[in-house]
């Protein structure tokens, strides 16, 4: 009988993913090798880098009651804002709405057919936005 | 009020870990709260669970020899700390004080 292979791709991924993960990537060969599936693996690969904790994200949660107090919203929306700055979206200030408005009318003129590109592109988007959530959910129990 | 509560997931990693021994890592942390906890677990959310847990103090980790049945890749022990303890227990006084006294949620013999 030949031995089964555990998925290396997987593993590389988890490597690449997730920092110190030989623990981990040592725990799931040795369930692997106690009958384990592929996908059973590949499964906790995909869940443990959906759930590798964020760099400081250091505080414990009392009961997970902390997001409803107004005052940590608070400070975590502040927190958030300087990590990610506001965008500026548009060409230039004021204009924003006038260039998308030519943007459309020269895409419909030019190339129609990139619409088609588009409105798949935002499918692809929210399917993979549903499948991440739904992997992050189950990883985080 | 402490701070120091705990979620119930980090709450159950504890007390497995304390239930498991000196030799607790991954897998028997996670057979330990599905066999006893009743609960389904992935193993990257308790490794993301310990490595909180650690930065928080709660538990320490020490690595071991690698095995050939892992791949040649090592395993990593974690062990309950005093003020891990003192945190379980404290979340554990949180939720009977708030369990105390509902109607709704006393045993019904019959």
């Amino acid at each position: 009988m030949t031995p089964r292979r555990p998925p290396r791709v997987a593993l590389a991924l988890l490597a690449r993913c997730v920092a110190d993960s030989e623990p981990l990537a040592g725990d799931l060969l040795e369930e692997f090798e106690h009958g384990r599936s592929r996908s059973w693996l590949w499964l906790q690969v995909l869940a443990a880098i959906v759930a590798r904790p964020a760099p400081e994200r250091g505080e414990i949660r009392p009961l997970r009651l902390v997001d409803l107090q107004p005052a940590d919203a608070a400070e975590r929306t502040r927190r958030f804002s300087v990590r990610f700055p506001a965008v500026e979206m548009t060409a230039v200030g004021g204009v924003g709405a006038l260039g998308l408005a030519g943007f459309v009318a020269l895409m419909t003129g030019v190339v129609p057919a990139a619409w088609w590109l588009l409105a798949a592109a935002a499918l692809a988007g929210c399917a993979l936005g549903v499948v991440l959530i739904v992997v992050r959910r189950r990883a985080l129990g | 009020m402490p701070r120091d509560l705990l979620t119930d997931f980090e709450l159950m990693i504890l007390l497995a870990i304390l239930r498991t021994g000196d030799d607790a890592y991954g897998v028997q942390i996670a057979r330990e709260i599905e066999a006893t906890g009743g609960r389904r677990v992935l193993l990257g959310a308790v490794y993301a669970a310990l490595e909180r847990l650690e930065r928080n103090g709660l538990v320490t980790s020490a690595v071991g020899a690698p095995t050939g049945e892992r791949g040649g890749r090592a395993k990593r022990f974690f062990r309950v700390t005093a003020r891990g303890v003192r945190a379980a227990r404290h979340t554990q006084q949180a939720l009977v004080a708030l369990w105390r006294g509902l109607p709704q949620l006393k045993e019904r013999r019959s």
